[in-house]
């Protein structure tokens, strides 16, 4: 744990129950898209070397698609969906419907996936602002292609030269395809107190009632 | 409903249990409440309070919230059961009704005022 950064475990967990329920919200419109159910894994709060990051991400040497919003306004984060590139096409597949040539199921596997991302980030995202009552401007999603650790590597460099970074997962499954994935929300640690005063505002509000 | 109910409010996030809690009291002040943080602490609280009532969170480590209500149900067929649940896909209310078990209401979280009188006009 880095000085000075410490969350209290009433900040820890009111962090990971507004992004339990984001992604509660993310689920249900990803479920609509594959028209089958999504497994959500608890949610999980770290605070990590970015390096490390990866591999809790399924692994730094996996090639990843990911679809990227990021929120800019009183703190600054990277909302991340990261879909292993083996089951990408069945995901798209599902989407799409009814078996496609494969041609065309290729053709529109980038836009398809960037759209996926772009419904269940927004989801997510909306969810989380409106918790905790922040402003932000989101940008369009960005889907890119790579191995994981690299992809992770590149979000977190552009961000900050901060070797630490807060890392919020939930791992997702559709367990009829086999497909899973993750959603992340990494944030540098320097907008770290702007979080923490919404969180501690949140909290504050739940106390009254 | 004019009795002094007790309630026993189940949530892993102590946040979302003091929201059900304040949101609860505010419309029924006299009412009993009593907390447990997952499916077997429930088991162990309802053990001793024997609640009228029971909220329910789904998504919680250890013993989830439908195990929790399949045994919470059979320990206490009289108390009632609301699920409380960030969980809001189809798949998840027809696995919840498929318990065989009459919940009182299923409320999206995070809980509000229209949850509380949701569950409140089930009972």
């Amino acid at each position: 744990m880095i000085v000075g950064y410490q969350l209290s475990d009433l900040q820890r967990e009111t962090l990971a129950e507004v992004f339990n329920i984001a992604m509660g919200r993310a689920a249900k419109a990803m479920s609509n898209i594959v028209n089958e159910e999504v497994l959500l894994s608890i949610p999980q709060i770290r605070m990590v070397p970015r390096s490390e990051a990866s591999s809790l991400l399924g692994g730094p040497e996996q090639r990843v698609y990911s679809i990227t919003q990021t929120l800019d306004g009183e703190f600054h984060a990277d909302a991340i969906l990261i879909l292993p590139q083996a089951r990408s096409m069945d995901l798209v597949r599902l989407m799409l419907g009814s078996p496609q040539q494969l041609e065309l199921v290729t053709e529109l596997e980038r836009e398809a996936l960037t759209e996926i991302g772009n419904i269940i980030l927004n989801a997510c995202i909306g969810t989380v602002t409106n918790l905790l009552e922040g402003q932000f401007s989101i940008s369009l999603p960005v889907l890119q292609s790579g191995l994981c650790g690299d992809i992770i590597e590149s979000h977190a460099a552009r961000q900050s030269e901060e070797d630490v970074v807060l890392l919020l997962q939930i791992d997702f499954t559709v367990e009829k395809h086999s497909i899973n994935g993750h959603l992340a929300f990494v944030q540098t640690v320097s907008s770290f107190q702007a979080l923490l005063a919404r969180i501690d505002r949140f909290i504050e509000k739940a106390a009254q009632g | 409903m004019s009795d002094k109910l007790r309630v026993l409010i189940v949530d892993d996030s102590s946040v979302s249990r003091m929201m059900v809690k304040n949101q609860l009291l505010s419309q029924q002040p006299d009412w009993t409440v009593v907390e447990a943080a997952n499916g077997s602490e429930a088991l162990a609280r309802a053990a001793e309070a024997a609640p009228d009532l029971i909220t329910l969170d789904l998504n919680m480590p250890e013993m989830d919230g439908l195990e929790a209500a399949v045994k919470l149900h059979e320990a206490h067929p009289q108390a009632r059961i609301a699920i409380v649940t960030a969980n809001i896909q189809d798949s998840m209310r027809q696995r919840v009704q498929s318990l065989g078990i009459l919940f009182v209401a299923m409320v999206d979280k995070p809980i509000n005022e229209a949850g509380i009188r949701k569950i409140l006009a089930g009972l």
